[in-house]
């Protein structure tokens, strides 16, 4: 993308009919380090890659909770997400005083986009320059949506946005459909296998990402470390035994993937890019 | 120009509006609202009687409405603040449906928007001159509670409002037990009914029962009670009257 004589206002049109400025904003959330979300039909899973800009300083935290049942991971300019993630928390949690209830995630997420899509037209504002992953529970079941700087939102099965995410979004394309019905444990592991997609040859520990759970029966919560670290012993022995660890397919009952043909023919026959070796 | 003594000066707590603005007293009144659960769902009865202080004024008020697909609304006390919680029920019911997208407001979420609107007008001294009774069903779980006009509310298996408290509470602490049948329910809230109509002046015989279930509302015809005066002691009332003079 280059710079134009239509891309300094986020009020102005392009000829082409684009609003430049929000389209730099998505750009904002690509740079930002990756965050993942992948959904069953009782859970749903959010994950994210977490690097410290040296040995001495902290992670930023990527993922928030928002109430019992809701949580996000945002991709971005992390101070705007921290402040939506505000706006999220207060929403919820005036629902509940009102209502004695949960507000529902579809509900929310509207609000969000309503909330996004005014900085998309005032003079005075500027786009959020994140992008959030919603991740929750309503009565109609497990949620994920991802919600735009555009303001725009999508339902998804699983998403990955921010930097090197599509190499975990080949990874999830290949799997999502064995996502709906995947027990709270696979479907972790799946998360945690995504998150390796991202880092690039980089060995994944739980040093480096976050994970968080929100199921039926099991409030939003983010794993310890602990216990990521041991998810990641389990698969990466796994991953080992397979042979070439070319081909991260490690969860049992998954046959030897030299073959791609019958997975790819399971994803619809998309004609989904074969992954590069 | 004219100028009004303004009120204003007597009582600073109540802030500019004047005091033709609050509710001081209710003018049209409901009597006792009574309601059960019982196998399938909630039960609730309540006359139809709108009375002007003493005088029993209207008789086909129906002081019990459905809200929205789970819940049935049952009001005593001022008519005129039933009808005004309606139409916030009525709004807020079309913005849940707008939305269109699986979720609905159940009984529990009405009863609790109920006592958060009661109480914060009881804050203002200006209150909504009811007693609520809210029952429903929603995904096979009953739903029974009540708010006053001061915003006390909580849930229980039977409630009632006004003189029910004092009368048909007693009669269903003693004969409601879970799982009654429709008929049992009927039976059991004709009984705390009918003693309303013998103690409370402000009751007519003219009632609706209602019912709501998983499938919805069902509110009756109006239907009258039957009575019985041939005691003895009403033959000569006068008869072991002292006389003071």
């Amino acid at each position: 993308m280059f710079r134009n004589q239509y891309d300094t206002d986020v009020t102005t049109w392009s000829p082409a009919g684009r609003l430049f400025q929000v389209e730099y904003a998505m750009e904002a959330v690509k740079q930002g380090s990756a965050a993942i979300g992948l959904r069953s039909k009782t859970h749903v899973v959010l994950g994210c890659v977490n690097k410290a800009n040296s040995e001495l300083s902290s992670h930023q935290k990527k993922i928030f909770k928002v109430d019992d049942h809701i949580g996000v991971a945002i991709a971005g300019l992390t101070a705007d997400g921290r402040v939506l993630s505000r706006y999220m928390r207060n929403e919820c949690i005036n629902y509940s005083f009102t209502y004695e209830s949960p507000l529902p995630v579809g509900r929310l997420v509207v609000q969000l986009a309503d909330k996004a899509q005014v900085c998309t037209q005032r003079s005075w504002k500027r786009p959020y320059g994140v992008g959030l992953l919603v991740a929750g529970l309503d009565e109609s079941g497990a949620h994920l949506y991802y919600n735009c700087p555009s303001g725009n939102y999508f339902e998804y099965q699983a998403f990955a946005i921010g930097s090197r995410s599509q190499a975990a979004k080949t990874y999830l394309e290949r799997r999502f459909e064995s996502f709906r019905d995947a027990s709270r444990d696979d479907l972790v592991k799946d998360a945690l296998m995504a998150i390796r997609e991202t880092l690039q040859g980089e060995t994944l520990k739980s040093s480096v990402c976050t994970v968080a759970v929100v199921g039926v029966g099991e409030p939003f919560h983010i794993l310890d470390q602990g216990t990521v670290q041991q998810m990641i012993d389990a698969f990466e022995i796994v991953a080992e035994q397979e042979g070439p660890a070319a081909e991260p397919d490690a969860d049992a009952g998954q046959e030897a993937s030299a073959e791609p043909e019958p997975e790819q023919g399971a994803a619809a026959g998309e004609g989904v890019a074969p992954m590069d070796i | 120009m004219q100028f009004t003594a303004s009120k204003q000066t007597e009582n600073c707590l109540l802030g500019p509006e004047s005091d033709s603005q609050r509710t001081l007293y209710p003018y049209v009144t409901g009597t006792s609202v009574v309601a059960l659960k019982y196998k399938d769902g909630i039960l609730m009865a309540a006359d139809m009687g709108g009375s002007y202080g003493s005088t029993l004024r209207y008789k086909s008020v129906e002081r019990m409405k459905p809200i929205g697909k789970h819940s049935l609304l049952g009001a005593s006390g001022e008519i005129s603040d039933f009808q005004e919680i309606l139409k916030y029920l009525d709004e807020l019911i079309l913005y849940d449906n707008m939305w269109d997208d699986g979720n609905s407001l159940g009984p529990k979420e009405v009863h609790n928007y109920l006592t958060r609107v009661m109480y914060n007008r009881r804050n203002k001294f200006n209150p909504l001159w009811n007693s609520l009774v809210l029952g429903g069903v929603k995904r096979g779980e009953k739903y029974l509670g009540t708010v006053s006009m001061i915003g006390v509310n909580f849930e229980d298996n039977h409630v009632a409002t006004g003189f029910g408290n004092h009368l048909a509470r007693p009669i269903l602490r003693q004969e409601w037990h879970e799982n009654l049948s429709f008929e049992d329910g009927v039976k059991l809230l004709e009984k705390c009914m009918r003693v309303l109509l013998y103690r409370d002046r402000s009751a007519i015989n003219k009632l609706q029962i209602a019912k709501i279930t998983e499938e919805g509302v069902t509110i009756s015809q109006p239907y009258s009670l039957k009575t019985y005066w041939e005691f003895s002691a009403f033959e000569n009332p006068t008869q072991g009257a002292v006389g003071s003079w």
